[in-house]
């Protein structure tokens, strides 16, 4: 087991090894001038520039060293917390995060319970239906969850729970209750997603041989779908929460703008549009990072749901 | 393994979701005006808050430091809170006292002498005399020094130093004449803070540390969420553009950055908000749900230069030739332009100045649509129609580009507008990053800027090689032989010593860049507020931005 989880360490400290590397070549090694870029986001035209003014921008930011060397110094930075300085924004990127990544995490963290929750509930619920029509029915109701548009969805939501019923608040940062309606728009397309894949499941665990044992044991309908049924199907939907963790920081960018809150999804928008290169490396690596904390996470949970995951024997 | 299901559970499950559906259909097209909790709450719940939802604010530049903001909401929130010497009167552009009971100009229009009032204080209990005014011309002149693309550098240009006369009259020496000085004197860029808001760094300033006269104070500013502030105690100086005499009917202004145009609107339409104030103008579907609510709409075009394209005249591009110029002057057509992306009441623009800017000339007569003037030109200049619609010369067909951040009705119409001569108007579209780096390497034909200030100099800020940070842009859009001409204009505009000498350089100034194609006026930078049937007394500054110690809200 300690082997195991060592390896699986290992692994997700390479994917954001390798999540950290891919970036810096997209934006620092590919055509164009990065200092024009930086000069640029910071509201300068480097055709303004002397040349003496230009070497001593270069310098400042650290551009005049090999690419290779450049690479090796920004990710010491990093490794030592020190994420640079934001071009366009005159603040050190930490303080940045820091004051947007706790909104954020609510509203991710909210968001991903919302939707387990909500996706095992709706597929349980259409387990326990008696009706193979109704069942079937609501079997496909999910894919109508994940193929409606996020920002459609939060709009209707706020006309209905917002400006006609006066319920929640429509958009801001402030309190609880802000938090709930862009947490269920978020919500909605990941619950869909788990909804459709664990009532798949549910429904090929259910025509397994070994249910009919369970029954001949004399379990009522809710135990079987409790210890057998779900534990089995459960699974693939774990495997799919890891993957629709990386869907939550790209649905922020849309949910953030439509209720106006301030997060990492719209400070990740707004580096990109204007090109604050030590926002976006920053940004990229701490949703890599929640990525491979979140995926290592599933990781580990499988042989706790299926003892054979860890058991099975290595062939070499 | 499946039970059968008993029918009449199937059914009464069926007929409640089709009872279910029909239900939620209604509930969210009915109920129309229930309070909204959002705003409510931020605001501390209070009936006398007036609310409003701007767009957005400013990311690039994170600041309320009066002399450094460009951004208009800020300074519509500025103005509230951070006074001047003297204002603007909205209806004539006549500088008026504020701070400053009088002043004398010297003949040489070289020594401001300003007799202050002496009932004034800052909120911070700190008096506002001679000495303060001179420290605070001083932090302004060092803060240029120190980053000279600052915006309010335009504003204070030529200034030397103050001299405090006596306890209330303050002598401000230029270097050199500035006309447009003592307008600048009345904005929010050369506006009063306390010596104390003097002694804090730039960075402590832009967050909002700034303690002026005005009747409100800042209570508190948090990039990207809002701005509050709280009424001033015991204020009573208000400039003679105010009609309240004392403090503020209002408690509090409470501001939300809301920027989807759908959810501001609805906060509006449900009375979560009290004025809309978006930065682009209303579009009709906006004007019909607004006014459905009740809302009064204000507009005011802003001062300064209209919404202009700038053309790229460097060796080698299209817009060289000044036939091709003139005839792209001729094929826009203005009006079709206000009324149908706008509306019928929308202002034909008339100058490379909106019609509120002081000296502005119209020249609207050299800015008809003449699309069979256009066509005669572009023939003079070797174009000719090609088989494929556009026209062509040496092979080339005649393509214009334009870098955009987003595609806009307004662009698609000109595009249109363009093609029917057989000109191709190209809309790159780029993140704001890549357009300024593409402008900036003179990839383009046209591009658009603005800036806002009762002043024709505003224009010297992205039009004046000298003067803008920008060089591109200003370069490019001259001929080498024009750019002479205007700059000599710019010079006696600013040098100036009477309004007539003034007028006469800006008007052939206005007459110049029309006629060498420097600038191709679209439409008028109309501004915008609707405002609830609660908001009582909204005006607007001369500057576009409104007095809120002259609104009340009816209960």
């Amino acid at each position: 087991m300690t082997r195991y989880v060592g390896g699986r360490i290992a692994q997700a400290l390479l994917v954001l090894w390798g999540a950290y590397t891919v970036t810096y070549a997209i934006l620092y090694l590919l055509p164009g001038d990065p200092l024009a870029l930086m000069l640029t986001a910071s509201g300068v035209e480097i055709d303004t520039l002397s040349p003496a003014q230009v070497a001593q921008a270069r310098a400042y930011y650290g551009l005049d060293q090999g690419a290779l060397r450049q690479y090796f110094a920004l990710l010491w930075n990093i490794l030592h917390g020190d994420l640079g300085q934001s071009l366009s924004r005159n603040a050190p990127v930490r303080q940045l995060l820091e004051e947007r990544l706790p909104q954020t995490l609510q509203l991710a963290g909210l968001a991903v319970v919302l939707s387990i929750v909500g996706g095992t509930g709706f597929a349980w619920f259409t387990a326990t239906l008696r009706s193979p029509r109704v069942r079937n029915l609501l079997r496909r109701a999910p894919a109508i969850g994940f193929s409606i548009p996020v920002f459609w969805m939060g709009l209707l939501l706020i006309q209905l729970f917002a400006f006609d019923l006066g319920w929640l608040p429509s958009t801001g940062n402030a309190g609880w209750r802000s938090l709930v309606l862009p947490a269920v728009t978020l919500a909605i397309p990941s619950a869909a997603a788990y909804a459709q894949v664990l009532g798949r499941s549910f429904h090929d665990v259910w025509r397994e041989p070994h249910i009919a044992t369970a029954f001949a044991k004399g379990l009522t309908r809710g135990a079987v779908q409790r210890r057998h049924v779900l534990r089995n199907a459960a699974l693939p939907a774990l495997t799919l929460v890891g993957l629709q963790v990386g869907h939550t920081v790209s649905g922020a960018v849309i949910v953030e703008t439509v209720f106006a809150r301030v997060g990492i999804g719209r400070l990740a928008q707004e580096a990109v549009l204007r090109q604050d290169i030590p926002v976006v490396l920053a940004v990229v690596v701490i949703s890599a990072a929640a990525f491979v904390v979140v995926n290592l996470g599933v990781d580990l949970l499988y042989p706790a749901l299926d003892p054979r995951v860890a058991h099975a024997p290595k062939v070499t | 393994m499946t039970h059968a299901p008993t029918p009449t559970a199937t059914r009464r499950l069926l007929h409640a979701a089709a009872c279910l559906l029909p239900a939620l259909a209604l509930l969210a097209c009915s109920r129309p005006g229930q309070p909204d909790a959002s705003t409510a709450d931020a605001a501390g719940a209070s009936a006398n808050t007036l609310r409003i939802a701007f767009h957005a604010d400013n990311t690039t530049l994170v600041s309320l430091d009066p002399f450094q903001v460009y951004w208009l909401e800020h300074r519509v929130i500025l103005r509230n809170v951070a006074e001047s010497l003297t204002d603007q009167d909205p209806a004539t552009g006549r500088v008026i006292p504020w701070l400053a009971k009088r002043w004398e100009i010297s003949p040489d229009a070289l020594r401001y002498t300003f007799v202050l009032r002496d009932d004034v204080s800052f909120s911070n209990g700190s008096a506002f005399n001679a000495q303060a005014v001179k420290t605070a011309f001083d932090a302004d002149k060092a803060f240029v020094a120190a980053v000279p693309a600052t915006f309010g550098a335009t504003y204070l240009q030529g200034y030397d130093h103050a001299e405090v006369v006596d306890d209330h009259t303050v002598r401000i020496v230029l270097a050199r004449p500035n006309a447009g000085f003592l307008q600048a004197t009345s904005t929010t860029n050369l506006a009063i803070l306390a010596p104390e808001s003097y002694a804090l760094t730039p960075q402590q300033r832009s967050r909002g540390a700034i303690v002026g006269t005005g009747p409100f104070t800042l209570a508190r500013y948090t990039p990207e969420v809002g701005i509050e502030l709280e009424r001033r105690k015991g204020y009573h100086w208000p400039s003679g553009a105010a009609r309240n005499p004392g403090e503020a009917w209002i408690d509090k202004v409470a501001v939300s950055y809301v920027p989807e145009e759908s959810v501001r609107n609805g906060q509006f339409v449900a009375g979560a908000v009290d004025i809309v104030w978006p930065r682009n103008p209303f579009t009709d579907l906006d004007l019909r749900q607004l006014k459905g609510a009740g809302a009064s709409v204000h507009s005011r075009a802003l001062p300064g230069p209209a919404a202009n394209l700038y053309p790229n005249t460097a060796a080698g591009h299209v817009l060289a030739d000044p036939r091709v110029r003139l005839a792209l002057q001729k094929a826009i057509d203005r009006r079709s332009y206000a009324t149908t992306i706008y509306n019928g009441d929308f202002p034909v623009v008339a100058s490379i100045y909106d019609s509120t800017t002081p000296y502005f000339k119209s020249v609207g007569d050299r800015l008809a649509y003449d699309p069979e003037g256009a066509a005669r030109l572009l023939d003079e200049a070797g174009w000719k129609p090609g088989a494929d619609g556009l026209r062509h010369k040496d092979g080339k067909p005649l393509v214009l580009v334009q870098n955009v951040a987003a595609e806009t009705s307004g662009d698609v119409l000109v595009q249109d507008q363009l093609r029917k001569l057989g000109i191709a108007l190209k809309l790159n579209i780029l993140v704001i990053g890549e357009m300024t780096a593409a402008n900036a390497a003179g990839h383009y034909d046209l591009s658009a800027s603005y800036m806002t200030r009762a002043d024709p100099a505003v224009l010297q800020t992205f039009l004046d090689p000298r003067f803008t940070n920008h060089s591109a842009l200003s370069t490019n859009a001259y001929a080498p032989d024009t750019l002479r001409k205007a700059q000599a204009l710019f010079d006696a505009g600013l040098q100036a010593t009477d309004a007539a000498q003034r007028a006469r350089a800006y008007g052939e100034l206005q007459e110049l860049l029309i006629a060498q194609g420097v600038a191709f006026p679209v439409y008028e930078r109309l501004w915008q507020a609707a405002t609830a049937a609660r908001v009582d007394g909204f005006t607007w500054t001369s500057e576009g931005f409104a007095l809120f110690n002259d609104i009340r809200l009816k209960s």
